[in-house]
């Protein structure tokens, strides 16, 4: 069964992009265009691992990754932060609220998949 | 004595009023050169409260203008990743094809081996083995198609990743409209100050101001690994630290 990937980003192209690099190695891909939409769908399917932007309107990611360590059900899945956000505070902050791991835009979707690999795999 | 000392302080009173006029008469012109210059700076006011009005209104089809860009690259964008998409699969499919083929090719030269030894020492079926030979260089060609099919697909790839730099761009441009709605309300509110009347014809105060997105005005498109190596390097100390942390919990 293929491994499902939460990607949450509200630019199109990013959510694209990310999907075309992770279809490729066989992970199926569930987008979101915030954080809103991506806990809404959170529960949908069983999701090995989220990618989130930080800026996003309604919900940002910060707050998703809040919201998703503070509930028993998503606070084990990994979170990859996908960011043009490259400032040391952003970076701890990050890491402190509970991501795993942060790249920064632009990626090498090379770097993502191996980011993934590292969680899913 | 005391009419005398009257008169002396009622001369003194009208002199007092004289250097009065005297003054005012030389106030007069200077008086009159204010208002001329009132006369002319209010019109010119006039003027300026106007430009600001009609600039002002303008901000709004500007803002609109760059977001239509952003939406037409960021369309054009998938557009570009859809068709890559396309042609990366495609490229696998062909690889995948070829690939069965090149086996099917080595399994063909062991077969001819075989057939090549049946023929034994026979003249002329040496010279016919020896023309087929040459004639079938289909190995080295679908070996080497297969090169250019793995070059095509690297470009491809490159292609994908220089298309990020329109998520760059646009956060780029909507830091721009930011800005541009910023000066918009600075110009709208001085508006207001110079002339209260002017503001219901622009109706400006209930344009959306938040309808920019969200966006980093620090966005840049690089391809230096600086800002991810700062990354990584902030990454691995705050885990280091949460292990730290996880065996400080454990002796204590």
């Amino acid at each position: 069964m293929k491994k499902v990937i939460l990607v949450a980003d509200d630019s199109p192209s990013i959510r694209k992009f990310v999907s075309f690099a992770l279809a490729m190695k066989g992970f199926e891909i569930i987008s979101a265009a915030d954080g809103m939409e991506a806990l809404e769908k959170l529960p949908d399917k069983q999701i090995s691992l989220v990618i989130t932007d930080l800026n996003m309107p309604n919900l940002d990611g910060f707050e998703l990754i809040k919201s998703m360590r503070s509930n028993d059900q998503f606070k084990d899945i990994p979170i990859i932060i996908l960011s043009s956000l490259a400032g040391s505070q952003e970076i701890q902050k990050g890491m402190e609220i509970g991501a795993n791991s942060y790249l920064i835009k632009p990626f090498d979707p090379k770097r993502i998949v191996y980011e993934v690999s590292k969680y899913l795999n | 004595m005391k009419q005398v000392s009257n008169m002396s302080d009622l001369f003194e009173r009208l002199n007092d009023l004289k250097v009065v006029f005297r003054y005012g008469q030389r106030l007069i012109p200077i008086i009159q050169s204010i208002i001329d210059f009132m006369k002319e700076t209010v019109p010119l006011l006039e003027d300026i409260n106007t430009s600001i009005a009609d600039s002002t209104s303008k901000i709004p089809k500007a803002k609109d203008q760059i977001s239509n860009v952003s939406s037409a690259t960021e369309l054009a964008t998938t557009e570009i990743l859809d068709i890559a998409d396309s042609i990366s699969t495609d490229l696998d499919k062909v690889d995948k094809d070829l690939k069965a083929l090149l086996e099917k090719e080595e399994k063909k030269k062991a077969v001819w081996k075989g057939i090549k030894n049946l023929l034994g020492n026979n003249p002329d079926a040496a010279k016919l083995t020896e023309e087929f030979e040459q004639l079938d260089d289909s190995l080295s060609v679908m070996v080497n198609f297969r090169n250019v099919f793995e070059k095509i697909k690297n470009d491809v790839y490159n292609i994908t990743l220089s298309l990020q730099v329109q998520d760059i761009t646009s956060q780029q441009l909507a830091a721009v409209n930011h800005l541009i709605e910023s000066v918009r309300q600075r110009l709208s509110s001085l508006v207001m100050h110079l002339d209260e009347t002017e503001l219901n014809n622009i109706e400006l105060l209930n344009v959306d101001s938040n309808d920019d997105g969200t966006f980093n005005p620090d966005a840049e498109y690089t391809k230096s690994m600086d800002k991810q190596d700062m990354a990584d390097s902030l990454v691995s100390q705050s885990l280091n630290k949460a292990s730290q942390d996880e065996i400080d919990k454990l002796f204590s």
